[in-house]
């Protein structure tokens, strides 16, 4: 925890990170340059490391006052320290911070990342060879990994990421300033919610919602269906329908009021606590995103793997989920990827069992997409969208 | 300053001129007034929501008094270190940042050398450069350097980048100073050293603070120039943003007012007592 | 005089040197990475190889003038209105502040200690559509019946001046504090009205002061971009916002790069036009 990073800690990482840094980092040109780091064929030690480096995004792990409560058990039952930061909230930011030790092969002094797979960032990791193959053997417990999440297109047999969390990306409303809104082309068009609708930044999520409401699937997307949905969407900026363009900084507008509906994440309105807003997913259907842990170039595989193999026991998933009221741990309520912890978490806090944002149904399941891995890398694509969001 | 010898000049016998007068000299007292008002305006909701019980994890809408959150208020995991780091950070940055500064501005406005128009400019360079690609530059130097990121990595870009408000800030003291009263000392036998420090160095004080505090502001704000060189590290701006994303929990409005008042408190306890010093000395 | 004239010669490199050794090592050297990444081509894929590539700069031009131009309009006009509200409360603590001159210094500081996010959140409450403001602005007819504050360029523009009022007050007061009253009183003395004093004594006196508070505020704020982003709409956006959707999303460094030189380029050259009006020896101070 970053409570507890003395100086010691951060010499030991920099021992660990020297380490690395020596053979590869004679190798790599300064300046930038894409040099493709170091291959690892040598099998992997099954030496556990004192220390596990483990960045992740912000409030995304079980609680309890200071505490987290299955990194503290993962040290009793294993004797390895998690060393566990929140510097992650937002793939660009982390990856710009990272790309220059990654392709001077330098250790980014971290075992575990956490990435979106809507964003370019994972696949572009996992395709520079960036990332580290996990160490399989020590993660039985991937067979708990639910279907849908087993053979993602940007990393086919799952060899370097596993999902962490996922969420779904819909419609939010305030039912004190419009009525329901429930569906894309409404967001988009109502002239009621005219200058009082935001969409999101991120193009994985807005197109995958205006391609699914154009009638154009989103897991594959051509020429066409990308000018057809970007085209609409300019449109009703130019009207000015849309107010702005945002990360998940919606949920202060529409808070106050001065939204009436806004494109957003399952979780964050979850977490909202505001009974006038309702989220829900559109009736073209919405996007379905999940964090991946990853373990970038230097990091220590046999540990990171141990945790993984961990946090895949259906009893830990459920507790990380769902926490536990009676003891009093509060839990991540966004979507678990490991099959069994319903059940798990059933007994654990059954009002969070059953909501269907933290354990939605597999027809809300069905609802919502992967947006196509390959549009994310389209230089052209990703350039007309970062020319219409920041113009 | 002699400003109450101006005051007490008085209008010419006129009751109209009067009355001008009257307004004109409150006006200024009652528009600065109103300045800090508007200055203060956000701080105010800040502290006020630092004592709200939100219902979900944001705090964005009133719902209820609450002193929890100032009993609690390193509750949150991560708050402390990062409010404490970004304090250190701040302290040592603005003091390095403005020796280092008013070092370079002296010899700018008092000496002509060779490069003087070339150091100006590099004065003006790190100002206009874009925080995003001046962090990103400076971390490809530290990784070509191979250093380990925290503390002092933070702490070399802030003091890099503070130098120029500071050099900026006493430079603008220095044009149009008076240069007749070092001369009268040395004229009564005070050498360089002694000159400086017991004439230029109290004149240029309020240089000197005001560059401080400038710098102190600064480092303690920054976010993109210190996301890219803390490596692990968390300071309080970047604990704030990451918090952000799912709320920031009113710890933050805590941490913020506190701040806020313990320097305001700090400098008025050094005005009261400099006040009873004076007074104990006349 | 001793150890003064005759190492006259070493002093000022002296005082410059630790300063500009700083610099030196932790700015410009990252400045020639810059630099050379400017002329950089390639994408994160296949990696970026040092091709003399120009064609970055032109490029960055003819796509994002409006930006650019953007850029220095909002500067500008925040300049000017942060000249314009800091001036007089400058000249307050200055000349009447007495005793309490340091602690109203801090109070005009201490508001941006408090993060720069939970700041803008706060005006984001005050300003919000069901606001009291708003509702005021309404119904004096300042504003539309449907109107807003937020998410408009008037919210980036206000937000500049806002957080950069303390970089042109304090200079402002540097300035003004050193002015000896008894030149005010010696031009009232002869017959000068307190605003003539002011336009023919105080001002000019103060326009070091001017000339710094101008320079901090102008040209930092020029390539922001965080208050377009949380105060803006999309049509209002900088080429600050630009240069880090460059960088972060389209991972395009080389185009990050060589747009940074350019508004570099366009702040200097602003700059220059600005030294020409005042003077130059304002800008580079004069050896007395």
């Amino acid at each position: 925890m970053t409570d507890q990073l003395t100086r010691r800690q951060l010499l030991e990482r920099a021992a660990v990170g020297g380490a690395a840094i020596t053979f590869p980092g004679i190798l790599a040109a300064c300046g930038g340059g894409g040099t493709k780091a170091a291959g690892g064929t040598t099998s992997v030690e099954h030496k556990l490391a004192k220390t596990l480096h483990f960045s992740n995004w912000t409030y995304y792990i079980d609680t309890k006052g200071q505490t987290n409560p299955t990194l503290d058990a993962f040290q009793k039952k294993t004797g390895v320290h998690v060393d566990y930061r929140e510097d992650i909230n937002d793939n660009a930011s982390f990856f710009g911070k990272l790309q220059g030790q990654l392709s001077r092969g330098q250790s980014t002094g971290r075992d575990i990342i956490v990435l979106t797979d809507n964003d370019r960032y994972l696949s572009l990791m996992i395709r520079k060879g960036w990332a580290e193959k996990l160490d399989k053997s020590a993660i039985p417990n991937m067979k708990n990994l639910v279907d849908v999440q087993k053979h993602p297109s940007f990393d086919e047999n799952r060899d370097y990421s596993l999902p962490w969390q996922s969420g779904m990306t819909g419609i939010a409303y305030n039912d004190k300033l419009s009525d329901p809104v429930l569906s894309v082309d409404e967001l988009l068009e109502s002239p009621k919610l005219k200058g009082k609708v935001t969409c999101l930044n991120s193009m994985g999520d807005a197109l995958c919602m205006v391609m699914l409401a154009n009638g154009d699937d989103p897991t594959k997307v051509t020429d066409k269906s990308f000018k057809a949905a970007f085209d609409r969407i300019k449109k009703v900026v130019d009207s000015k329908q849309i107010r702005a363009f945002t990360g998940n900084d919606y949920t202060p507008i529409l808070a106050r009021g001065d939204l009436s509906a806004a494109m957003s994440w399952s979780g964050d309105i979850a977490q909202l606590g505001n009974k006038h807003i309702h989220w829900n997913v559109p009736k073209d259907g919405g996007a379905l995103w999940t964090d991946n842990m990853l373990i970038p170039k230097g990091g220590d595989v046999y540990t990171a793997s141990v945790y993984m193999n961990y946090v895949y026991d259906p009893k830990v998933q459920a507790l990380m989920e769902a926490g536990d009221p009676k003891r009093k741990i509060v839990g991540i309520y966004y979507i678990p990827p490991v099959k069994g912890a319903k059940e798990e978490a059933l007994k654990l806090d059954p009002t969070v069992a059953k909501n269907q944002l933290i354990f939605p149904s597999q027809q809300t399941l069905e609802k919502v997409h992967l947006f196509d891995n390959k549009a994310l890398n389209n230089e052209k694509y990703l350039t007309q969208w970062q020319n219409l969001i920041s113009a | 300053m002699t400003s109450v010898a101006v005051e007490q000049r008085t209008p010419r016998r006129n009751t109209l001129a009067a009355a001008f007068a009257f307004v004109r000299r409150h006006v200024l007292t009652v528009y600065s007034l109103l300045f800090f008002a508007y200055l203060l305006l956000p701080i105010a909701v800040v502290v006020v929501f630092s004592f709200n019980h939100p219902a979900g994890k944001f705090n964005y809408v009133w719902q209820g008094f609450t002193w929890n959150n100032w009993l609690h208020w390193d509750g949150v995991p991560g708050i402390r270190s990062a409010i404490i780091l970004s304090l250190e950070i701040a302290l040592f940055a603005s003091i390095v940042a403005t020796a280092l500064g008013t070092a370079i501005a002296l010899a700018l406005v008092r000496y002509g050398f060779r490069g003087r128009g070339t150091t100006n400019i590099l004065i003006f360079l790190p100002l206009s450069t874009p925080e995003i690609v001046l962090g990103a530059s400076l971390l490809t130097l530290f990784l070509n350097l191979n250093v380990i990121f925290g503390f002092w990595t933070i702490l070399i870009a802030h003091i890099m980048f503070c130098i120029s408000f500071a050099v900026v800030t006493v430079k603008a003291r220095l044009v149009g100073f008076d240069r007749h009263l070092e001369e009268a000392a040395m004229d009564l036998g005070a050498n360089e050293w002694t000159t400086f420090r017991k004439v230029t160095l109290p004149l240029i004080g309020p240089a000197i603070l005001a560059a401080l505090l400038l710098c102190f502001a600064i480092s303690i704000d920054d976010f993109v120039v210190t996301y890219f060189n803390s490596g692990s590290k968390v300071t309080f701006p970047l604990f704030v943003w990451g918090a952000a994303r799912i709320g920031a929990p009113p710890q933050v409005n805590v941490i913020g007012t506190a701040i806020f008042v313990i320097a305001l408190a700090a400098m008025l306890a050094n005005v009261l007592f400099q006040m009873r010093r004076a007074k104990g000395a006349s | 005089m001793g150890f003064f004239h005759r190492h006259r010669g070493l002093t000022p490199y002296l005082l410059l040197a630790p300063g500009i050794l700083w610099l030196a090592v932790f700015f410009l050297v990252p400045l020639g990475f810059l630099a050379y990444q400017s002329l950089q081509s390639g994408n994160i894929d296949f990696g970026y190889a040092f091709t003399w590539s120009w064609g970055n700069y032109w490029t960055a031009i003819r796509d994002y003038r409006d930006q650019f131009i953007r850029s220095l309009e909002y500067a500008g006009i925040a300049t000017v209105l942060a000249l314009a509200i800091s001036y007089p409360v400058a000249y307050w603590i200055a000349f009447r502040g007495g005793r309490w001159k340091n602690l109203l210094l801090l109070g005009i500081v201490a508001p941006f200690f408090v993060t720069y996010l939970i700041r803008t959140l706060a005006w984001q409450t005050i300003l919000s559509d069901d606001s009291l403001v708003v509702r005021t602005l309404q119904n004096l007819h300042l504003l539309g019946a449907n109107g807003r504050l937020l998410n408009t360029s008037v919210a980036v523009v206000a937000g500049i001046t806002y957080n950069f009022l303390p970089f042109m007050a304090l200079p402002l007061y540097v300035s003004l504090e050193q002015i000896d009253g008894r030149l005010i009183e010696a031009a009232e003395d002869l017959y000068a009205s307190k605003f003539h004093a002011f336009l023919r004594v105080t001002l000019p006196l103060s326009l070091p002061g001017v000339v710094a508070g101008t320079l901090l505020t102008f040209i930092p704020a020029a390539g922001d971009f965080i208050n377009a982003q949380l105060l803006g709409s999309p049509n209002n956006h900088m080429i600050g916002n630009v240069i880090q959707s460059k960088f972060l999303e389209l991972t395009d460094y080389p185009a990050a790069a060589s747009m940074s030189f350019i508004l570099m380029a366009g702040i200097l050259v602003a700059v220059a036009i600005y030294a020409r009006i005042v003077g130059t020896e304002q800008l580079t101070g004069t050896a007395v």
